[in-house]
């Protein structure tokens, strides 16, 4: 007789909320799948991981010579590359973490037909893999922040700059929620995927990414405003590079915005899950 | 120890699946605002679809296993094995019912699950140990046993996808052949790899259960393995239990389904019956001497082959020749009677395969009628087809056993100390 709590019972109900003992109980497949997944997108390549650095670099060369080169667009008196890479480093984390946790199903379901574990295990692998690669990305950020700071005399603040922490989690929380949602209704109508793409296309403009709120002209603010991103990378440069202000109405909006997609992607994620496994 | 509870699953063929979110949204229109029957719900209804378009996969399943039993699942393809062992692992739903139980439950119904082709053979196997439910320190534990088991330790630093398929296989099966939860459900995992290898898992499954008290769940298309590994079985047949019993007599039950029942064919009219100017057939006949009608014919059924045919041309110096093949047409034997006289009349011939001679496999007979024994008047080809099965005793032999034919001739080995051995063949393993 083993202890009562490997007892168990199947039955045709599932599970809306998170079972943290089950979970914690896979926490090494969890590591494994983001070593896994780090370790493989590196293989028989030229760079290897350097390329996690590459990739920022080279956007940030493209945005200078478009955005500010081409149409003459300005950055709040700060020189231009490292304010296009603050912006596009949490991009990346939101494009990427939001993409990774929508593809959950159509990329795993050849395991998920195989084995049981917590479905949950893998999109928070991607979380975790994506801020690892988010952590390396701002690095670069910092190094590039203190050479400004010596040879374009860059204001830097450390306390201030802690201030990025919660737009982070915010960005982190939404990408994850949502790209649950959509994780569930792209299996179900595989004619979302296009729906999916043309998000991704359209968030980059709706983000401030390479202008600012300041810049967007009255009428049309509405827009940024209602999109929940505006205000955490607004207070994610601004905390690191000491732009404009924030607004924290904005940023509440975005708080209260991540924690309803988050508690919807999850009860969603978890409800639908063992169905999808019939039809994915 | 598992309890399964009225278990049923439905699958849904067309309205979850149905893949298009604007066929969903616009039968949904049509249904709920507009109230009216859409055309696609028209054909859905029509005979082809079939309503809601629902297969039951199961229905209403009930069994136990107890603590420390070898249950095995035998059925066709479809029959429901392996959803069933997929709600017991957790991957699917049951659409009612539910089962208690009481222990880690580990399920293998795929060989290599998760295993990344550009990863070495090392890192897979610490992939496919967590997927499997292995923790990190249990694997590091068995880390050495599960290389060695494998015998591939020097490609251990080598991509995968640069392993050979039977390199591949061993890999997998040595991570999983080192599981030890106290529910094991097995899937027919068993048909890939070499025939060595799939004993050396066999035997090695077979020690766990015998040794620590293991359950286990086996499903499998290998009814030698399934009669050898678990002493209870059940036989699913069309998302129902068939049967369920003792191993040896539900393979029994199960074979003898599987075979074709009609052994006999008579030609009433003389315009179907198959022959010539010379010869006319009137009837063929295989007859198994079975103790049990219920019983299939396996390798040691006696087996008469009585056949009656019309002589149709006067004195006649006429003898057959009864000649068996494999289904793959190569000649066993060719058994020749003496030569009679014959009228124009009615005439029956007999012959008995003793049992312990043949071989398991599928077999026909053809009959050969011969004039003065040196011109064929009629061959009468593939007259009659049917399928031996295998049965073994005290073996542990799980593959398909060699030769065209298996006679049980006595087979001695002498020890220096000249002591006689009396084995027989079979023993020998």
């Amino acid at each position: 007789m083993k202890g009562y709590a490997q007892d168990w019972i199947i039955d045709s109900r599932s599970n809306f909320l998170i079972n943290i003992r089950e979970l914690f109980a896979y926490k090494d497949l969890l590591f494994r799948l983001v070593r896994k997944e780090f370790l493989s997108s590196y293989q028989q390549t030229l760079l290897g991981p350097l390329w996690v650095l590459f990739q920022p670099i080279l956007t940030v060369l493209t945005y200078v010579l478009i955005f500010k080169g081409v149409i003459g667009l300005t950055t709040e008196g700060v020189p231009s590359f490292p304010y296009y890479l603050t912006g596009i480093t949490l991009w990346n984390l939101f494009s990427e973490l939001f993409l990774n946790t929508a593809s959950t199903f159509s990329n795993h379901i050849d395991i998920f037909n195989k084995v049981y574990f917590p479905r949950l295990i893998v999109p928070l692998s991607m979380v975790i893999l994506n801020l690892i690669r988010f952590t390396i990305q701002l690095g670069l950020v910092v190094v590039i922040v203190v050479y400004y700071h010596f040879t374009a005399n860059l204001p830097v603040d450390f306390f201030r700059s802690l201030l990025s922490l919660p737009a982070v989690v915010v960005v982190t929380g939404i990408a994850l929620g949502s790209g649950l949602i959509f994780a569930v209704v792209t299996t179900k109508y595989k004619d979302l995927n296009g729906l999916l793409q043309f998000i991704i296309r359209l968030m980059v403009f709706v983000c401030p990414i390479f202008y600012s709120l300041s810049m967007v002209p009255g009428k049309l603010k509405w827009l940024v405003n209602l999109n929940p991103l505006s205000a955490q990378f607004e207070l994610f440069r601004s905390s690191i590079l000491g732009t404009s202000g924030i607004d924290h109405g904005q940023f509440l909006y975005g708080f209260i915005f991540m924690l309803i997609t988050l508690a919807a992607g999850i009860l969603i994620f978890n409800k639908m899950g063992d169905k999808l496994i019939d039809v994915a | 120890m598992i309890k399964v509870e009225n278990i049923s699953k439905r699958f849904q063929l067309g309205t979850i699946g149905s893949g298009s979110l604007r066929r969903d949204l616009h039968g949904w229109w049509e249904r709920s605002v507009l109230k009216k029957k859409s055309d696609f719900d028209d054909a859905k209804n029509g005979s082809q679809f079939n309503g809601k378009r629902e297969f039951w996969a199961l229905k209403d399943i009930n069994f136990e296993v107890n603590e420390g039993e070898a249950l095995g699942i035998i059925g066709r393809n479809g029959a429901g094995k392996t959803t069933m062992l997929k709600i017991l692992s957790r991957i699917i739903k049951p659409t009612k019912g539910r089962i208690i139980g009481r222990g880690k439950v580990s399920s293998l119904l795929e060989i290599g699950t998760g295993f990344h082709p550009e990863l070495t053979g090392r890192e897979n196997i610490f992939i496919s140990g967590h997927l499997l439910g292995m923790t990190r320190s249990e694997i590091l534990k068995k880390l050495d046993e599960i290389i060695s088991f494998s015998g591939i330790e020097s490609f251990l630093d080598t991509p995968v996808k640069r392993y050979s398929s039977g390199m591949y296989v061993r890999l997998a099966f040595s991570v999983a052949a080192h599981l030890e939860p106290d529910i094991l459900l097995i899937d027919e995992v068993l048909a890939v790899g070499d025939a060595e290898f799939q004993k050396k898992c066999l035997v090695k499954m077979n020690d766990t259960t015998s040794n620590t008290g293991r359950t286990i769940i086996f499903v499998s298309h290998n009814l030698q393995a399934v009669t050898n590994l678990c002493p209870r079985c059940l036989w699913f047949d069309e998302g129902v239990i068939r049967l369920e019993g003792d191993s040896r007599s539900v393979v029994a039950k199960y074979l003898s389904r599987l075979q074709e029942k009609v052994w006999k064919q008579d030609y009433n009219t003389w315009e179907i019956a198959p022959g010539n100017e010379y010869i006319r057939m009137v009837s063929v006949e295989l007859i198994p001497h079975l103790d049990d009608p219920e019983a299939p014919i396996d390798i040691r059924t006696p087996l008469t082959i009585r056949f009656r045919f019309r002589n149709c041309q006067p004195k006649v110096n006429l003898s057959v020749d009864l000649l068996l093949f494999t289904i793959s047409g190569e000649c066993i034997f060719d058994i020749q009677s003496k030569a009679v006289v014959l009228n124009n009349e009615i005439v029956e011939g007999e012959c008995t395969i003793p049992g312990n001679f043949l071989n398991d496999g599928s077999y026909y007979f053809s009959l050969y009628f011969v004039k003065d024994t040196s011109s064929e008047l009629y061959a009468y080809n593939e007259c009659l087809m049917f399928e031996v099965a295998d049965f073994r005793e005290n073996n542990n032999w799980y593959d398909k056993w060699w030769g065209f034919v298996r006679p049980n001739f006595p087979l001695t080995m002498k020890r220096n100390s000249d002591i006689l051995l009396n084995l027989k063949q079979t023993e020998l393993f």
